[in-house]
């Protein structure tokens, strides 16, 4: 099932800084001009389902296993397009907005890419 | 010309950072509420308080100089980073830590976090 269904629109000035620490932010477009800084800008449709354990974030080509949710991912989510993914490995978030994938070098996002999330089950 | 209230803010229950006054002046006197689903509580509080206007963040656009404080309800990594680097007043609704990519910029004197309607008071 997908989850979440979005296209790329903008990517930040900032997001670099994010990146290198193993970190992607992600804003829906509509979001103030210095939040876009830091993150990956996106539109799509609303949110069918909540992201879970097990699912696969999309971005391009590759597929990021997500391992854990914090407990404010989702409304962030779903009001914001707001979304902070970190390829840490980790199965415990460490903050209540994050979502944790396997340890993997995070793509370079472009403007255009796909950016999804498929339900695990 | 408008007169505006002082307010001050305390970290609230594994809160951190502040404490720290909100003194807007002319031109420095919005709340934005960064919240997304219009204006959260603890900005129309301390809006109310200060005789600032509150504004919604993800609707309006406010430059930082015109912003008293944002609110936040930040799980850790952006938010609570983005407004402190620019030197805004910035109050999270969750008792959030320094941390991120951001986290060099984010000093008591910028951030207070767990804050909640009792812990804004008149100054």
């Amino acid at each position: 099932m997908v989850k979440y269904e979005r296209t790329v629109t903008g990517i930040g000035s900032l997001l670099e800084e994010f990146v290198s620490a193993g970190v992607l932010v992600f804003f829906g477009e509509g979001a103030p001009d210095e939040l876009a800084e830091v993150a990956v800008v996106h539109k799509g449709s609303p949110m069918r389902g909540e992201i879970a354990p097990g699912d696969v974030v999309v971005l391009g080509e590759t597929h990021l296993k997500v391992l854990a949710v914090g407990p404010v991912a989702n409304s962030n989510l779903s009001n914001l397009g707001h979304l902070v993914l970190k390829a840490s490995g980790e199965t415990e978030v460490e903050l209540p907005g994050d979502v944790c994938v396997e340890a993997q070098p995070l793509p370079n996002v472009d403007v255009g890419m796909r950016f999804a999330i498929l339900g695990g089950k | 010309m408008a007169e505006y209230k002082k307010v001050k803010v305390v970290k609230g229950p594994k809160g951190w950072g502040g404490p720290f006054l909100i003194d807007p002046k002319p031109g420095k006197d919005k709340v934005v509420s960064v919240t997304g689903g219009g204006i959260h509580p603890l900005a129309q509080k301390i809006a109310d308080l200060t005789g600032c206007e509150a504004v919604d963040g993800f609707k309006t656009k406010v430059a930082f100089e015109a912003m008293a404080c944002v609110i936040i309800d930040c799980g850790g990594t952006a938010r609570v980073g983005v407004y402190p680097m620019k030197k805004v007043l910035t109050i999270d609704i969750y008792p959030t830590s320094p941390s991120g990519p951001l986290f060099r910029f984010i000093t008591e004197q910028y951030f207070c976090s767990g804050v909640r309607l009792d812990d804004i008071t008149p100054a």
